[in-house]
């Protein structure tokens, strides 16, 4: 058969947790053709062949046991960019599951099967698979490395054919817009779809730009009529939540959230959404219901976070149930070994001491949190973490000085500001005082810039520079200074001439830019000086 | 149907479909293996059936190519009756439609494998536009609907008869009727030319 060299050369990885089945899907693929094979009956097992391994194809059954089904797996993989997008997901499942696989639409498979299928199925479907692999590679390439740009102009040159991709490319074409904070062409695009056909992704992407654009009203009245509608659709469920939670309205979101569930226990990313948003909303018994039980099922399973623990322990503090919270952190303390989710528990070990009134305890773990040197690495969740042990500990000025920190490192990320605002209400501060210490440290941040151009544009190069690379040092995740850094290195380069030391280190902060924004348009004024120097 | 049926149904359907990829891979099980994937596949609809009936059964729209779609289910029942000629015509079929891909496939996967029952030598699947509607058309070359299938075919689930259509039909319009746009609704047509015509309309 033709087909049968274009499957050859394809890695597969087969994750089923019934070994009847493993054995029939090895034996489908091989008699199909396919030479490169794994096959795997966990989780577990799988992300350690991944580890080593990239596939062109992953095979994986819906129903995996107890624990972490295959809808939550792909949510994770995609989450923690774990695989490429070019790695064909299909899962396998049985009629009762497929809506729930249909209707996830943040995390789709590429393909499913429905139980039970024939060997003529299955190959016929994988070939039509590959075929659509092969014509989407560029655009995955792109979408792999978060470059919106390429993935938009990628996308723009296969559109004109109005092939049958043509409604698939609008789908990544609109929410790669989306992703280039280009809501308003992304609403049009959306609503493009609309006219087409009201399918329900495109109503929630229309959805989704018009919050992005301030519409809010709008934007929750179409995410309830999707909702009326579709109720089985989750990804409404979260985008609704999300979108009440911000603007204030926690109940309201704590309500659809729980409703979310009645229809489907759902992937972690919404417990940890919902559990967080009742510890906040005052709720925290709703908090712990969903927490522990979500971490019972996925009792063994890498979608747990240190954090999920955290949050657990905080809904346990607030109910008064301080010897709990601390059984909680002693059990993650036993999975959660590295750095960061270390700091983590021991902040989170230290607010449940203090609780229960072991002062000593309280005292050592926070010092054991706080061990740690430099903080511009630690995620942000994990800095505001630390912040709340340290107002619990009485420690005002470290906690302000850590929430401080984490509002300046990720400037441009609002839903930081959310949890720090939470965080001081927590610790007794009232809105108005939490609102004004949020702006004084961005408004600090945006001065400290404006101060480096400011004595760029006034010849002052070495002093820019030194104010610039050591804010870029400190606060390694804010794009302007990272950016402004390397600028004022590259007209240093220019006025002054260029030495390998000096040109070295403007490459080290343009490459950091480069990292965490392919796109950011300071890239292109940076690379418009280095021109200069080369030549 | 209570739940707890629902559940047993699910586990006898999932073990005749074990049954029947194991009696694939022996090689000299075909037409076992044939009866084994069609019983499970009677038990899949009865499910879907009861989700109908309490009202679960959602409609999931979005961009199918009709060609692969088609081609896609000719592949599977050319293994599954290795002696009819199964073709896909697809020539007139549009580039992209919207429909639910999975309903939409269990439906006429019920109506191919009638046709495959009953047809002599040959089963045609097609897709095409006609009037601003998705056509999708199973025709063979056996010697049609009865009557009694043309009068009634699929009004009712109640009208299983001895020849085993009433559920796949009944299930067919259903999962029609659930795909509407603008005031047009999915519908389902049967009629006899040459053999038997299933055609499956939708908006």
């Amino acid at each position: 058969m033709a087909n049968i060299s274009k499957f050859s050369e394809k890695w597969v990885l087969v994750i089923d947790d019934m070994e009847g089945m493993r054995a029939q899907l090895r034996m489908a693929l091989t008699n199909s053709g396919f030479a490169k094979l794994h096959v795997v009956g966990s989780i577990k097992d799988a992300l350690e062949r991944m580890a080593s391994n990239r596939y062109d194809v992953i095979l994986c059954d819906y129903s995996l046991g107890d624990s972490t089904d295959g809808q939550q797996f792909l949510e994770y993989l995609r989450t923690s960019d774990l695989i490429s997008r070019n790695t064909l997901f299909v899962m396998i499942t049985a009629e009762q599951a497929y809506e729930k696989v249909v209707s996830a639409s943040e995390c789709a498979p590429d393909d499913y099967l429905l139980k039970p299928f024939t060997a003529g199925q299955f190959n016929a479907r994988l070939e039509k698979l590959l075929e659509k692999q092969e014509y989407f590679a560029a655009i995955d390439k792109a979408t792999d490395a978060k470059n919106w740009v390429a993935v938009i102009s990628e996308c723009d040159k296969k559109l004109p054919a109005k092939d049958k991709y043509f409604v698939e490319l609008c789908k990544i074409k609109s929410s790669a817009l989306m992703r280039d904070n280009r809501s308003q062409q992304a609403a049009d695009l959306y609503r493009e779809i609309f006219a087409l056909r009201p399918v329900g992704w495109a109503r929630l992407g229309l959805a989704r730009a018009l919050a992005m654009l301030d519409k809010k009203d709008e934007a929750q009245a179409l995410a309830r009529e999707i909702l009326a509608d579709s109720p089985q659709f989750m990804a409404a469920y979260d985008f609704l939540g999300k979108l009440l939670a911000a603007s204030g309205e926690k109940h309201a979101a704590l309500d659809v959230l729980q409703k979310a569930r009645e229809v489907s226990p759902g992937t972690m990313s919404r417990i940890r959404e919902l559990s967080t948003l009742a510890v906040s909303a005052g709720k925290p018994e709703i908090a712990e219901a969903v927490m522990r039980q979500a971490l019972q099922k996925h009792k063994y399973s890498p979608v747990r976070q240190a954090n999920d623990y955290a949050v657990l322990s905080k809904a346990l503090v607030n109910q008064g149930k301080a010897a709990e919270a601390l059984s909680v952190v002693a059990d993650a303390q036993k999975t959660f070994k590295d750095e960061h989710s270390s700091i983590v528990l021991s902040a989170t070990a230290s607010v449940a001491h203090h609780a229960a009134g072991n002062h000593e305890q309280a005292e050592a773990a926070l010092a054991k949190a706080m061990a740690v040197g430099d903080m511009s690495k630690l995620p942000a969740q994990t800095v505001v973490s630390l912040a709340d042990a340290c107002f619990a500990m009485g420690k005002e000025e470290e906690a302000t000085n850590l929430l401080r920190h984490a509002i300046q490192n990720n400037q441009e990320d609002e839903s930081i500001k959310d949890k720090v605002h939470a965080v001081l209400i927590a610790a007794g501060k009232d809105a108005s005082q939490a609102t004004e210490m949020i702006e004084a440290s961005t408004q600090e941040v945006i001065l400290l810039n404006n101060d480096g151009v400011r004595k760029a544009q006034a010849g002052q190069l070495a002093e820019a520079i030194e104010l610039l690379c050591q804010a870029a040092n400190r606060l390694p995740n804010n794009l302007q200074i990272l950016g402004n850094a390397g600028l004022v290195l590259a007209l240093d380069l220019v006025r002054n001439g260029s030495t390998p030391d000096r040109f070295d280190k403007c490459l080290y902060y343009r490459d950091a830019l480069i990292k965490k924004s392919p796109n950011h348009p300071k890239i292109a004024q940076i690379d418009g000086q280095l021109k200069q120097v080369t030549q | 149907m209570n739940d707890v049926y629902a559940a047993v149904v699910h586990d006898v359907k999932n073990q005749l479909a074990e049954l029947a990829l194991r009696l694939g891979e022996r090689g000299d099980a075909q037409q076992e293996m044939v009866i084994a994937m069609n019983a499970a596949r009677r038990l899949s609809e009865m499910l879907l059936v009861h989700r109908q009936a309490s009202d679960l059964l959602g409609v999931n729209v979005d961009s199918v190519n009709p060609a692969d779609f088609l081609e896609i289910l000719a592949a599977e029942y050319r293994e599954l009756f290795p002696k009819l000629s199964i073709d896909a015509s697809v020539d007139r079929a549009p580039g992209f439609a919207f429909f639910d891909d999975a309903l939409v496939r269990m439906a006429l996967a019920n109506a191919i494998h009638n046709s495959c029952r009953y047809a002599q030598s040959r089963v045609q699947l097609a897709a095409y536009m006609n009037d601003k509607m998705l056509v999708f058309e199973v025709s063979d070359d056996g010697p049609g609907f009865s009557d009694n299938v043309l009068a009634e075919g699929g009004m009712a689930p109640s009208s299983v008869s001895g020849e085993g259509t009433g559920l796949g039909l009944y299930l067919a319009r259903k999962i029609a009727e659930l795909h509407h746009l603008e005031g047009r609704r999915g519908h389902v047509e049967l009629n006899n030319t040459k053999g038997a015509v299933f055609r499956m309309i939708l908006p």
